[in-house]
Parts: structure tokens; C-alpha cells; sequence
């Protein structure tokens, strides 16, 4: 479990600065015919002031649940969260709060991007009016103030020309344009915390890097605290301070970015970065895969859950569920041979 | 996805050329609609009518000499009763069955003779065995033909003068002829445009709009709301549009329902309505849109499951949108253009309809319509006479085929798969 000790590892989060937001032991089921399945097994993390928190995890691992249930997006007659489950901001726990409370958190305190640029944008009204449309909704700015300040989040995000972009519809912008767009709308309100669901998956490479620059700068000059949901490991590099690593449903490994890329404790995170294609490597035969699947929702095992494809599994992984322990301060991970250098075990 | 506000969308539409002429015949039909209800040039008076003699055929064509033979022979007839009032004069000034045309200022003892010149005339013709057949043969065919014209000149001698303005209408009047009953078959299937685009404008609008309520109610609440309203389009849907449309016609007509339901509401009813509720159109509008309702409501609801997913709507829910702001402002205009092109099916759908039901006698109760016109005319197709029939499917045709079209090029305007 990370922790808000003073840290190396932990450039950006403040030795006594408390979390902006904090998820406590998350735990989201749904209720389904073949019963209730467990997506997010108690997940537990803290978000900083100003900070990039990556989550990352293959598709399926329940990374974008955990942000869904952040913001209660998730459909509530069939989802059901844990007793001892808390989301905890501005000393409020969001799972407990009234729909119309929420409303006024939603966009305004915490906002979401998708995924999706595509589709993220109302087609039949123009992108002034969908930027408007945020900024009459939680604010008391006048018709004139919302108008300078639609211009004016244009212009954060770098649309060139924003007195014609505004009046034009989401068809006639490119890819990178509605993302951008899409994010001026997520900090329209000047949110704390901006979740951003895998916000550069659908776009391509020098439109991503673009994107991830303009994310970077957001955060350094509104000190928002980004929450970044991934599978892609380059993104977590160059953009997060801190790094989830999630595996069917519960975290396997939190560590400072730079602990994990060269030291990574859990086989699963080790397995993950060997996958990664390098240039200038070795180019001996195939790249490095994870042999085996995801166990479905229904067929959890009840020891780890990676034991299956784990290449250093032993008698007890198959037996004895790991818990997720704190190997230093600001590192933690869920395993009973965990592989990190300080441990003396390496691979 | 090509939304209706969408003015690339609109050119496309412009383009095409069929349909903006679809949607100029649309709008023709509408505005004598409108002009027949706001001005009441032509009243139900005028539809119901006699004009003159009946099956008189359409453009100013001449009957066959038979034919023209019997109108002769109807029209002295006619006036000769007349005469024989015991308050003549009086009785030939009220005579009122050629439409517009009055009688000619006379007195009694010379309209008798011009009558007898009449039957001069007819006795004449009447001696040939076959009318038809002497006009044809090339021997007697001169001379029965110039006999028919002095029959129609004696005829028009008891008539006034067409003046010039009353010479317009009275073209309108015999425009397309004359039925059964000698009324004027254009002013009838004109008069029908009003209550045809009247149904199919109230009855469209009903249904999409209670389709679209309860399509977006079940494609965005899902779970019980959907299970409700799914069920019952099923079960509207399982029953056969037909036997539904005449089921409910059947219920309201009759006066049963309107008798219980001013028994209970103290003939409030009856005052708000100025008569009674199954001589209006009201029942027809309630069963079209009882009936139509569905199609619309599966469309809409399929397009609001699929758009509730999309991320837009999503992202509006992470700007903490409200759930009514979300389903007015963000699902409603996605799925608009959807409305639109039901609302034309629906529109063609209820003329359609009407004219089935108003063929049965369950439709129309009051006034002419295409549907009552074709089943009119019946016993004058037999007859080998088709005007009236031929008018009201034309009428009818040029409005459906209108639609149709308009339909089309809506939707492969809105449609994405068809770009």
C-alpha cells in the first residue's frame, strides 16, 4: 500500500500533503444470472495534489471499473460495492453520497475523459455550446464570462483558431481536435481530480505524445490530480509519478514510477515490461508473452490469482492467497516470492 | 451518424431531386388542407350537393348519347314537377340541383313550352332502337348527333347564362364529373385532402410522439420500464394493425361511448365538443395512434440503448448532468431524425388506413373521404364509370407516392449506411 511518507520515488506529493482523493479497500460486484461477480476486489489507493497516479492492467482487469465506480457511473441496480468500501473526497465517501450530491461532484470536483474521441462529443451541437453547456451548469458565470472562458479553455488546449472552432460541429474536427476538446470540457469547472480512461488509446502516436504534453502542462499549472487508466506501459513512463499495477480485479503492485520500470517486485509487472518491445534489443525470436488468460469473473481462484501463468510459482501460491504487503514505504505488492532487488531475489 | 441539424445532411436533401419535388406536391396538399379548413371555400354543403345529372364524366367530355339522353330526360322531368307545385314559382326559384346554376328568369307557362320543345326533341331520338349505336353508324350518325346538340341547346335554354365568375367554379364543379348521386366528385376528393392530411398530420404526430416517449423511457431507464413497455408494444404488435384499427373503430362507434362518457362527465363532453364524439374524428385519431404507436417506440428505443452507451452520453454524466437533461438535451435530438422519417411513414400509413376503415364504414362518419368515395363507387364501376373511383385513388396515389419518395430520400439522407 502506498503512503504519504517523504519519498524519493515521490517527487510531486508534498510530505504532509493529504490525498485529494482516496479509495479504500474498493470492492465492486455485480449481479448477474451466473451471480454476483466480483470486477474490483479491494482496491486501495491515494491520489495527490498535482500528481499523475497511473493504473494499469491488461484489458479486463477491472482498472476502468475502479474508475466507473469513482464516479458512480456504474449502472446501480445490478452493482454493488463492499461494506468496508470507501472513496473518500473532500471528507465525503462518494459511494454513500445522495445521486443529486453526486451530480454537483461529477464535472465540477472530479471529471472524467474517455476513451473514445470519436464518439465523446454530442454530434448535433457545436463545441461552444457543449463547453457552454458545463460551464451554466455548475457555475453562476454570465452569457459574456462563459463566452471569454470557452475561448479561453480553447486556447489552453492549443485549438488553433478557437473563435471559428467554437462554432463549428464535432464531425468537421479531427481526432487529436476532440480530444482536446474533450478535455477543455473536463476542466471547463477546474476540477481536483481529472480521471482519464485510456485518453490517447484511440488516437495515434505524435497526436498521443501531443496529447500527453498538454496533459503534462495542465497539471503543472492547475496542480489538478490526474488519475491515468492505461495498458500502455510508454504512457505510464513518461507521464505518472506513481503506478497501480492491477491483475484480475485487485492491485498486485503500487510503486514510484522509477521503481517500478527497474525494480518491479510482482512477476506479473516483470512480465508486463518484458512484453515490451525494445529498440536497439536483442532481436533473438519473439517477443515475450504472458503464456495462459485472465481467469474469467466466475472461476477467481481463491490462492493468487496469476499463480496460473506465474514462471516462479511454487507449491504455496497454488494454496495461500497473497496479501498485499508493504515491501518499503511508498511500495507495496502482492506476492509471497516477491522479486525486487532488495528482497535478494532477482530474476 | 448524420443528425437532423445538420446542414451538409440538408443539402444532400436538396439535392436530390425527386424529393424536393415530393415535398412541393407535400406542401400543395397541405395548403388546400389548410385553406378548406381556415376559409372554408368548399363546405360540406358543397360536397354533398347535387350538381347536376349523376356519372356526368370528367373535363366537360359528353356523356355517351344514352346517357345524355336520360340527363335530358332527368333535368325536364325535374322541372316539369316542379311546375306542377302548387306554388310554381316559388319552387323554381328554390331549384338547386345543378350546383351553381340557377334557372332562367321565366314565367311558368314558358318554361312548360320550352319543356315540350325538350320532349320534341327526345321523342325523337327515343324512336331509334339504339341511341349508341345510330350516333356511331356513319348513315344516321349526322343527324342523330346534330339531334343530341339541339337536345343540350333546349336544355341549356332553361338555364341562366354562366356568368364569368360563377363560370369558374361551375368548371370546378364538373371538373372531374359527377357521381352517383350528381354531386361534383373534384369538390369531394378536394374536400377529402383536408381530412386525409388532417389524420395523417394528428395521427403521425400522435404516435411518434407517445412512440418516442416510450422508447426513450425504455431504452434509457431499461430494466422494469422497458420490461412494461416492450411488453406492451409486443402485445399491440402480436394483434394484426387491421383487426386492432377495426376493434377500436367498432368500440367508438355507434354513440355507445359517447353516451357513458357524457353520462359521466354531465355532457361535458358533448359542449366541448359541439357533437357527438363518434361524428367527429377523434375516434379515428385515438385508434391510428393506439395502433401506430410501436413502430416508432422500437426504433426509437433500439437507438437509445445504443446511444445511451456512447461515450457523449457518458461524458455527459460525468459533467453531472441531471437525468431528464440527458434524455431531453443529449439522447432526444440524436434520435430526432429517427422521428422524422416515422412521422412520414405514419402520415402515408394513416391516409392508407383511413381509406380502409371509411371503405368498411368504420372511419370517416361526417363528409367525404377517399376511403367513403371508393367504397361509393362500387355499383359505378360495375357500370363501367370510373371517376369517382379513379379521382380518389389518384388523389390518394399522388399523396402517398409523395411521401414515399419524401421518405426515401429522408432516409438515405440520415441514414449513415447509405453514404
Amino acid at each position: 500500500m502506498s503512503s504519504a511518507s517523504p519519498s524519493s520515488e515521490l517527487p510531486t506529493a508534498a510530505p504532509t500533503a493529504r490525498p485529494v482523493l482516496s479509495v479504500r479497500n474498493l470492492t465492486t460486484q455485480f449481479r448477474t444470472d451466473r451471480g454476483l461477480l466480483t470486477a474490483v476486489d479491494s482496491v486501495s489507493f491515494d491520489v495527490f495534489e498535482g500528481e499523475v497516479l497511473g493504473i494499469v492492467g491488461e484489458s479486463g482487469c477491472g482498472k476502468s471499473v475502479t474508475a466507473r465506480s469513482i464516479m458512480r457511473l456504474l449502472p446501480e441496480h445490478i452493482t454493488r460495492y463492499g461494506p468496508d468500501s470507501r472513496v473518500e473526497f473532500s471528507g465525503c465517501n462518494l459511494l454513500e453520497l445522495k445521486e443529486r450530491r453526486m451530480r454537483r461532484i461529477r464535472g465540477d470536483r472530479i471529471a472524467m475523459i474517455f476513451q473514445e474521441p470519436m464518439t465523446a462529443l454530442n454530434p448535433v451541437y457545436t463545441i461552444g455550446a457543449q463547453l457552454d453547456e458545463a460551464l451554466r451548469y455548475h457555475t453562476s458565470l454570465s452569457r459574456r464570462e462563459r463566452r471569454r472562458r470557452v475561448l479561453e479553455l480553447l486556447e489552453r488546449v492549443e485549438i488553433p483558431s478557437p473563435e471559428r472552432r467554437r462554432r463549428e460541429y464535432p464531425h468537421q474536427l479531427s481526432g487529436g481536435m476532440r480530444q482536446r476538446i474533450v478535455i477543455a470540457m473536463a476542466l471547463a469547472c477546474e476540477p481536483d481530480v481529472l480521471i482519464a480512461d485510456e485518453p490517447t488509446t484511440a488516437l495515434d502516436v505524435t497526436i498521443q505524445a501531443q496529447i500527453l504534453r498538454l496533459m503534462d502542462e495542465l497539471r503543472k499549472t492547475s496542480q489538478t490530480a490526474i488519475v491515468l487508466i492505461t495498458h500502455d506501459l510508454g504512457v505510464v513512463a513518461q507521464m505518472c509519478d506513481r503506478v497501480v499495477v492491477m491483475y484480475a480485479g485487485q492491485v498486485v503492485e503500487s510503486a514510484g514510477v522509477d521503481d517500478l520500470f527497474h525494480d518491479a517486485a510482482h512477476p506479473y509487472t516483470r512480465a508486463l515490461l518484458e512484453s515490451i518491445p525494445r529498440s536497439g534489443a536483442r532481436r533473438t525470436g519473439r517477443l515475450a508473452t504472458i503464456p495462459g488468460m485472465v481467469p474469467g469473473l466466475d472461476e477467481m481462484p481463491a490462492a493468487c490469482r496469476f499463480a496460473e501463468r506465474c514462471s516462479g510459482r511454487e507449491d504455496r501460491c497454488t494454496r495461500i492467497a497473497p496479501r498485499l504487503t508493504d515491501i518499503t514505504d511508498a511500495r507495496s505488492v502482492r506476492c509471497h516470492f516477491p522479486m525486487h532487488q532488495a528482497a535478494g531475489e532477482t530474476h | 451518424m448524420t443528425e437532423i441539424g445538420s446542414s451538409r445532411a440538408w443539402r444532400k436533401f436538396l439535392r436530390h431531386r425527386p424529393a424536393v419535388i415530393a415535398s412541393v406536391v407535400i406542401a400543395v396538399y397541405v395548403a388546400v388542407a389548410l385553406s378548406v379548413l381556415l376559409t372554408g371555400w368548399i363546405t360540406l354543403e358543397d360536397t354533398s350537393a347535387r350538381v347536376g345529372p349523376a356519372n356526368l364524366p370528367g373535363f366537360g367530355l359528353l356523356p355517351d348519347p344514352e346517357q345524355r339522353m336520360d340527363n335530358a330526360e332527368w333535368l325536364a322531368e325535374r322541372i316539369e314537377s316542379l311546375c306542377d307545385r302548387a306554388d310554381p314559382e316559388e319552387a323554381l326559384a328554390g331549384f338547386r340541383d345543378l350546383g351553381s346554376r340557377r334557372l332562367a328568369d321565366l314565367n311558368v307557362d314558358e318554361f312548360r313550352r320550352r319543356i315540350d320543345a325538350i320532349w320534341d326533341t327526345w321523342d325523337r331520338l327515343a324512336e331509334l332502337d339504339d341511341v349508341n349505336e345510330a350516333a356511331r353508324s356513319p348513315e344516321t350518325g349526322p343527324e342523330v348527333r346534330e339531334g343530341l346538340a339541339e337536345l343540350d341547346r333546349r336544355c341549356e335554354a332553361l338555364l341562366q347564362p354562366v356568368s364569368e365568375t360563377g363560370s369558374v367554379w361551375r368548371t370546378l364543379e364538373l371538373l372531374l364529373g359527377t357521381d352517383r348521386q350528381g354531386r361534383s366528385i373534384f369538390l369531394r376528393a378536394v374536400y377529402s385532402i383536408r381530412v386525409a392530411v388532417m389524420i395523417g398530420l394528428v395521427t403521425g404526430l400522435l404516435a411518434v410522439a407517445i412512440g418516442t416517449l416510450a422508447g426513450l423511457a425504455a431504452g434509457y431507464f431499461g430494466g422494469i420500464t422497458d420490461g412494461i413497455i416492450t411488453w406492451l408494444y409486443s402485445t399491440f404488435a402480436s394483434i394484426p394493425g387491421i383487426v386492432l384499427l377495426i376493434v377500436l373503430a367498432f368500440m367508438f362507434s355507434g354513440g355507445e361511448l359517447d353516451a357513458s362518457l357524457n353520462r359521466v362527465t354531465g355532457g361535458l363532453l358533448r359542449t366541448v365538443l359541439g357533437g357527438r364524439l363518434d361524428e367527429t374524428l377523434i375516434p379515428v385519431y385515438i385508434s391510428f395512434a393506439i395502433t401506430f404507436w410501436i413502430g416508432p417506440c422500437r426504433v426509437i428505443r433500439g437507438e437509445t440503448m445504443k446511444i445511451r452507451e456512447l461515450e457523449y452520453v457518458q461524458a455527459a454524466v460525468v459533467m453531472g448532468f441531471g437525468r431528464m437533461r440527458l434524455l431531453l438535451r443529449h439522447v432526444l435530438p440524436n434520435v430526432s431524425h429517427l422521428m422524422l422519417i416515422n412521422f412520414s411513414l405514419l402520415f402515408i400509413a394513416a391516409v392508407k388506413s383511413e381509406v380502409i376503415l371509411s371503405y368498411l364504414g368504420l372511419g370517416v362518419q361526417n363528409g367525404p373521404s377517399w376511403g367513403l368515395m371508393i367504397s361509393q363507387s362500387g355499383q359505378e364501376v360495375m357500370k363501367g364509370f370510373f371517376w369517382q373511383i379513379g379521382s380518389a385513388t389518384g388523389f390518394m396515389f399522388v399523396l402517398v407516392l409523395a411521401f414515399n419518395i419524401l421518405t426515401d430520400a429522408l432516409q438515405d439522407v440520415f441514414d449513415p449506411k447509405h453514404v
